[in-house]
């Protein structure tokens, strides 16, 4: 039987899901918002891969994004690890000549320098959300008009306008201080784009020198204005591979695969019925210690399996 | 008097030079949520993290009667030197009458300094003085020298937390003594005992050393510096800290030129890109990248509280040690801001990057 691997990347506001095979096809993928319940969100995505792909047996799972400690746990996952380097992985199976890959999500953005196929330098947003996602798609929300939209329309404008991209706050209230002067939606939504990128290059980017190849990947690459800032911004041209938004899923996959082809172990994965399992999370506070953390519980088919959220161990080793 | 101190690394040297010399002793808590949260809500907001901590970390040690509090001032044009007065005043207008106690560098004003020594002295002779002050040096050296070990072996460990809880309990025991007999006693039972703790060595190849810069507090206590050190260690990784109580005291304290050389070579190292003393630990944390890099450490992780001046002058310079010399390092901001999940995924993604770069050299070769 064919082998697949699964690949899932839970972030703070999507889950992606995908099954490459041997030679990194993506048989199936899926992108879904994270409302707050990932397990259930990524047992409904696992029933439709299984659905659509009946006859292939599971070669390993690996699991990425910041939920992945949790959900590694609860799948069975094989290899647990961050979202940099799954990004990097894929971007170089696509795109073996890559040297920087500008990442935008929907709570980060980073910054990864790949030197002679290896990752030499990253870069992740410290302080401040005003260049990711979820600001943008606020900001659309606010304006009326489509996240899918943004772009195009942006692309529209004929005047330049600057907004202040320092952080949300100012970048909204001068945003709203200009419409009100009446510069058109179009001009806004062109000058937000332009902040954005402008932000990224002073938060991450810091003087660093930016070679080509260029890629540009994570849900924000779809937005076309963007896109078009980045290209202004370093001269040259950015490319926006076919899968920029399930890359994490598609790196972590991969790197499962090879850490099943390094060890020759069989996968941890427990299985579709997985998806039959009634998963339960409830939190209290520890009150052992004046640090009084919030001790998250998870339980499955009412067997606690798995403790996190404090800080001194007493509960988190307690369940492996 | 009922003495307290602020809580740094180790509280049980302050403790032990206190209760020897006679003083009831009020061992602060060690830093927790409820610290942060004391500190943060009675300190003006851009005042940086270890004022915030430290003045937390004094006010629950009032709630348990302490009256007076010995602490040391600063060095340099860094805000660290006006914490003890600043702190005095914000727990004055909250109403407590305590007394401040304040070490500032003995070459600098003698005269204080003595008049300082004397309020702790009490009625000891100043032969029990000098041997006391000896036997807590010996036992900030000797904790040191331990916990080297136990950061180095600790990323091999088979069985997951159990240097960890070795080491707390050799601590314990540290807690106890009385003399330097007592204290190479227990170092050599401590070093026993770590030697006979299992071990899943890897190839010499595949050994990752990191070293850790940055501002002095924010490096030494790991309740509040998301217990990298212990993170580090969990990934695989050995650690070594720029800054250790009892290097501290030599350079700070001890008067005597062969006990700064260590730390004069340091700074020397940070002199082409920090001419001059600017506080805090910025000259420190420059010279310390360039020693660790020189020693074959793979990576350094800086850390600074969020809004630190002089490690903000520090991280330009490391954008530039960066690429002049190829070497990886991270800087993290730490206050009661930081983020967990944010902290993981960045380390996690550092020792990638050096793992992959260890190996590349290794093909190369």
């Amino acid at each position: 039987m064919e082998k697949i691997y699964i690949g899932v990347d839970v972030g703070s506001v999507s889950i992606k899901v995908v099954a490459i095979d041997e030679n990194n096809e993506v048989l199936f993928n899926s992108y879904v918002r994270n409302v707050g319940q990932p397990i259930d969100t990524v047992k409904d995505e696992l029933a439709k891969l299984h659905n659509e792909l009946p006859d292939k047996e599971i070669g390993g799972v690996g699991v990425t994004g910041s939920g992945r400690q949790l959900l590694g746990y609860v799948l069975g996952a094989d290899v647990i690890k961050n979202e940099i380097t799954a990004h990097a992985t894929a971007t170089l199976q696509f795109h073996p000549d890559v040297s920087t890959i500008f990442e935008i999500g929907g709570q980060d953005s980073k910054l990864i320098i790949i030197n002679d196929g290896t990752i030499a330098d990253f870069a992740m947003n410290t302080v401040c959300a005003a260049g990711t996602g979820s600001f943008l798609d606020h900001q659309a929300q606010r304006l009326g008009i489509k996240i899918e939209e943004f772009g195009e329309i942006a692309l529209t404008a004929k005047r330049d306008v600057r907004i202040a991209g320092r952080c949300t706050v100012f970048a909204e209230s001068d945003m709203i201080s200009k419409q009100q002067y009446g510069f058109s939606k179009a001009e806004i939504l062109k000058g937000l784009s332009k902040a954005l990128v402008r932000n990224y290059m002073n938060n991450l980017v810091r003087g660093r020198k930016l070679k080509p190849v260029f890629v540009f990947q994570g849900g924000v690459a779809a937005n076309i204005a963007i896109k078009k800032a980045f290209e202004e911004e370093v001269g040259h041209e950015v490319i926006v591979p076919k899968y920029y938004d399930i890359m994490g899923a598609i790196g972590i996959a991969m790197l499962a695969k090879d850490e099943m082809k390094r060890t020759g172990n069989s996968t941890k994965f427990k299985g579709f019925e997985v998806s039959e399992e009634k998963f339960e999370t409830t939190s209290f506070i520890c009150k052992a210690c004046p640090n009084e953390c919030e001790i998250i519980q998870i339980k499955a088919n009412g067997k606690v399996i798995a403790m996190t959220g404090d800080r001194c161990g007493r509960w988190s080793n307690s369940v492996i | 008097m009922k003495i307290t101190f602020p809580y740094m690394g180790s509280p049980y040297m302050y403790e032990k030079l206190f209760s020897l010399l006679g003083h009831e002793v009020i061992t602060p808590p060690r830093p927790s949520q409820r610290t942060i949260n004391y500190g943060v809500k009675y300190s003006p907001e851009f005042a940086c993290f270890p004022l915030k901590i430290i003045l937390g970390t004094y006010l629950e040690a009032l709630e348990l009667g302490a009256d007076t509090i010995v602490t040391s001032g600063g060095n340099g044009p860094c805000r660290a030197g006006y914490y003890g007065e600043a702190q005095k005043k914000i727990l004055q207008n909250m109403g407590y009458d305590v007394e401040f106690i304040i070490f500032d560098e003995p070459k600098r004003d003698w005269k204080s300094f003595l008049e300082n020594v004397k309020k702790i002295k009490g009625n000891n002779s100043w032969r029990r003085v000098i041997k006391t002050v000896k036997t807590v040096y010996d036992m900030a050296k000797s904790m040191d020298k331990v916990e080297k070990i136990v950061e180095t072996k600790r990323a091999y460990e088979c069985n997951k937390g159990e240097f960890t809880k070795v080491w707390r309990e050799i601590t314990e025991e540290y807690r106890k003594i009385e003399s330097s007999e007592d204290v190479k006693r227990v170092e050599k039972k401590a070093i026993e005992r770590l030697n006979s703790i299992k071990i899943c060595e890897v190839p010499e190849e595949e050994k990752i050393k990191i070293g850790i810069v940055g501002e002095i507090y924010v490096v030494m206590e790991p309740s509040i510096n998301a217990n990298i050190e212990e993170v580090l260690n969990s990934y695989g990784a050995e650690v070594e800290r720029s800054h250790y109580i009892s290097e501290w005291i030599d350079f700070n304290l001890i008067p005597l030129p062969s006990y700064k050389e260590k730390e004069h070579e340091i700074l020397k190292k940070a002199e082409k890109y920090i001419e001059i003393i600017i506080g805090g630990h910025a000259k420190q944390s420059v010279g310390a990248i360039i020693d660790f890099m020189e020693r074959g450490f793979d990576g350094v992780i800086h850390l600074k509280p969020f809004g630190c001046l002089p490690e903000l002058v520090s991280q330009s310079v490391i954008d530039k040690i960066m690429r002049e010399y190829d070497y990886p390092i991270l800087s993290l901001s730490v206050d009661e801001q930081m983020a967990i999940a944010n902290v993981l995924t960045r380390i996690e993604a550092f020792l990638d990057v050096i793992k992959l770069k260890k190996h590349r050299k290794r093909i190369a070769r």
